[in-house]
């Protein structure tokens, strides 16, 4: 169920309301079974699979703990990265490589090779939930963590409905403790938990929804012919939609799991303030990015080593991660985008400190050359975007092919008017969160203050938020 | 032991009730005045509201009393045809009975129509026009048509048809049970309308525009759903005719839905070419026919519909 689903909270109300009446063991066992009823509302079959994915490394985990002197300790390991990435990379990217190898061959001349093709449909939230199966079996190899012992915590950890589909992905360290302690009701936590779902809601169905709308006519053609117009309200309509989307979806995830007395990192922390991609980064999808970094980037040696080398490790990072969002060409150069503006940064403007991984960069330049930098990363990033959204290479290429062309329609006013509409209250929320360094607006307000809020934020749901189901950006992912 | 709820009093407890309350009365707040606004305010619920009622009371005339008609389709038609002109031209062979509604397709009609039947509605002929495009679409409209055209077992039914999923199909279920659910984005689009200038152009369009599949994929979904309707109809004592309005270079398509209709063994009417219409007779969205437009598919119908009605199964199409 989609977390903007009424059907969601007919599902989340009773959970809570049961789950703290129980003591610590039944609340675990209460939520691993509504998890995978969460689960297997879409398709009861892909639970078996995740079910089954889970048992495989929770049994792998007791036997390569270092503690362990097994001397098959690193190949228990290395099946388990295996088994993990074999079957993320059959059910989501098996018929992309078959069909780009496939591609490889006419283009060689060798037509009628018969390559097998599975054709299933990618099981919700493989991508996450593999990764999180990944750190886990990775840190207790390392030593960094003590396995579960028991199956019940290890499933919920894998499994807990709110971060389930599309993140934020959860850290072993972090989330793993939280269920083998007792939770206790913290009212106010809790109240902070529904101002997130609010917060979530307005910015999926108010922001995220209406400039859906503009995006996909921009990207589907019925602006006519792309050009220059056309191409600034498709890339930076879809930067909102896409922004709007994941951060609402995180936040209701992240509100969720505080009903529940469970606290998820913050995932985004107003990524359109970057003043380089590098900031981005940090600021944008920050499970993704801080999984890749300590699983992928430092693996491959990170930021040791020549800069030749820290540019390769950049640009392979990079493209996996463009890679992971889907199986397409189209994710691989957005990758290779990002990746190549990375390395450049790097080229040119070499950081003067290493800085901690949480703490963002405090900017010394001026506020004119801090927001004319601010506007450049923001348009690179739309830049990439147009690869991110188009459904292929050559309609992306076709895509921004038309920047050349000036031609004005009076829709286009009507379009930017819209655009401003849903993006600028959004703006102005990240640029007060930004500066007050909280986790939704005015979260230090007195209650009543932000009780009114909350009043005020159902009516604003009420009055912009479409009929239209539009699907979570990320549950495709 | 449910040790972990604490007993404490804290100004967060209190405020968490509050908010929990507004909550609550904002729903039903809510309801209340989409009820109230809807039943005010609505011209859409107001005309298919009144149209249905009336529908539903339609019964097979005696021989010699004009043949009971009920016709049913989406804006192609609610622009395209005069309704009082085409009574009065055809009064002594014909009693309309319309149900029009914008943006409904096959589904709409076909569980629309069920419900209708159901409720005892017994026309003597049904006409159903809606453009190709809109037969073939894979949707119900979200709003309107689960309120006034479904009841829980038809939205249950189009759901299962559409292999809609358990999120979307418990959001139509709800578009059926509320009315705030069901016109909330009729909502966002009459306050949208009022703050963005130019609002109604915009999104006529960035309405996304379904593309039409392959010839052959195309004739056999439209006979699999000809011949549905079809049988619905029979069951019911009711001849079904298959109206065909005219829209820009859909001659094409037109051609083939006739031929798929007269492979379902059903009358299929195209009462004006689409290819013998220029752009004067279209409305600046490109879609609808204007006044002039429709005074002229009118009169055709006038001269066409009659002949269907009293006559076996023919080739209709006037040219």
């Amino acid at each position: 169920m989609l977390f903007d689903s009424p059907a969601y909270f007919l599902f989340l109300i009773p959970v809570v309301a049961v789950y703290w009446r129980l003591s610590h063991r039944a609340q675990n066992i209460f939520l691993l079974l509504a998890s995978y009823f969460f689960y297997g509302w879409w398709d009861w079959r892909f639970l078996a699979l995740m079910i089954a994915s889970t048992t495989m490394d929770f049994l792998i985990a007791q036997r390569i703990t270092p503690s362990r002197t097994d001397s098959n300790r690193k190949k228990w390991f290395i099946f388990s990265l295996v088994l993990n990435f074999g079957i993320l990379g059959v059910f989501k990217y098996f018929d992309f490589f078959t069909g780009s190898f496939s591609s490889v061959l006419e283009t060689l001349g060798i037509h009628h090779i018969p390559l097998p093709l599975i054709r299933v449909i990618l099981p919700p939230g493989i991508s996450f939930y593999t990764f999180q199966e990944v750190a886990y079996i990775v840190d207790v190899y390392k030593g960094r963590l003590e396995p579960a012992k028991s199956f019940l915590d290890y499933g919920l950890f894998i499994s807990l409905f709110p971060h389930l589909i599309a993140g934020p992905i959860q850290r072993p360290g972090h989330l793993l403790p939280q269920v083998q302690k007792d939770r206790t009701f913290d009212a106010d936590r809790f109240f902070d938990g529904l101002m997130l779902i609010f917060s979530g809601l307005v910015r999926k169905c108010v922001v995220a929804d209406n400039c859906a709308l503009l995006a996909n006519a921009a990207f589907g053609g019925q602006f006519g012919p792309s050009n220059f117009w056309v191409v600034l309200i498709g890339t930076y309509a879809f930067a909102w939609q896409v922004y709007g989307d994941f951060s609402g979806y995180s936040d209701i995830a992240r509100g969720s799991a505080q009903l529940l007395g469970f606290h998820f990192m913050v995932n985004f922390r107003q990524p359109y303030l970057s003043h380089r991609l590098q900031e981005f980064w940090r600021r944008w999808h920050i499970s993704l990015s801080t999984w890749l970094r300590d699983y992928l980037y430092i693996p491959l040696g990170g930021s040791a080593g020549g800069e030749w080398k820290i540019s390769r490790n950049l640009l392979v990072t990079m493209v996996l991660a463009g890679l992971w969002h889907g199986a397409n060409w189209t994710f691989v150069v957005f990758g290779a985008i990002h990746g190549t503006v990375l390395a450049a940064e790097r080229y040119f403007f070499p950081a003067k400190t290493k800085q901690k991984d949480a703490a963002l960069p405090q900017h010394s330049a001026g506020v004119f050359s801090l927001w004319a930098q601010r506007i450049l990363t923001f348009n690179v990033f739309c830049l990439s975007l147009a690869f991110f959204r188009a459904t292929s290479l050559p309609a992306a290429v076709q895509f921004l092919a038309g920047l050349s062309n000036f031609a004005w329609r009076t829709e286009y006013a009507s379009a930017f008017f819209m655009l401003c509409l849903f993006s600028i209250p959004l703006f102005v929320v990240d640029l007060l969160m930004e500066a007050s360094n909280q986790e939704y607006p005015f979260a230090t307000a007195p209650y009543s203050v932000r009780t009114a809020l909350a009043a005020f934020t159902l009516i604003i749901l009420a009055l912009f938020s479409g009929n239209n189901l539009n699907a979570f950006v990320y549950f495709q992912f | 032991m449910p040790s972990s709820i604490s007993s404490s009093k804290s100004p967060a407890l209190v405020y968490l009730r509050v908010l929990l309350g507004i909550c609550a009365i904002l729903v039903l707040l809510l309801e209340i005045c989409a009820n109230y606004l809807l039943k005010q305010d609505s011209e859409t619920y107001a005309r298919v509201s009144q149209q249905y009622a009336e529908a539903v009371k339609v019964r097979s005339s005696r021989s010699g009393e004009p043949a009971s008609v009920l016709m049913v389709g989406n804006s192609l038609l609610m622009e395209g045809i005069d309704v009082d002109r085409l009574q009065e031209l055809t009064s002594s062979k014909m009693r309309i009975y319309p149900i029009f509604l914008e943006a409904t397709g096959y589904y709409d009609w076909l569980y629309g129509l069920q419900r209708l039947f159901r409720q005892g509605a017994r026309p003597q002929v049904v006409v159903l026009g809606v453009g190709v495009n809109s037969f073939l679409q894979n949707s119900v409209r979200q709003d309107y048509a689960p309120m006034l055209f479904f009841d829980v077992r038809d939205v249950l039914g189009a759901a299962a048809d559409l292999n809609l999923d358990r999120t979307a199909t418990s959001n139509l279920l709800l578009a059926h049970l509320s009315v705030f659910w069901d016109t909330r984005s009729v909502i966002r689009t009459q306050v949208l309308r009022r703050m963005v200038p130019h609002c109604k152009e915009l999104f006529s369009l960035v309405k996304p525009k379904p593309a039409l599949p392959p010839a052959p994929e195309l004739a056999a979904i439209t006979t699999a759903r000809i011949r549905s309707l079809r049988q619905l109809c029979e069951a019911h004592g009711a001849k079904l005719i298959l109206l065909v309005p005219p829209t820009p270079s859909s001659e094409q398509s037109v051609r083939q839905m006739a031929i798929a209709s007269e492979k379902a063994g059903v009358d299929s009417l195209v009462p004006i070419d689409p290819a013998t219409l220029s752009e004067r007779f279209y409305q600046p969205d490109e879609l609808h026919l204007n006044s002039e437009g429709a005074a002229l598919f009118t009169s055709a119908l006038a001269t066409y519909l009659p002949v269907e009605i009293g006559g076996p199964k023919s080739a209709s199409s006037p040219d």
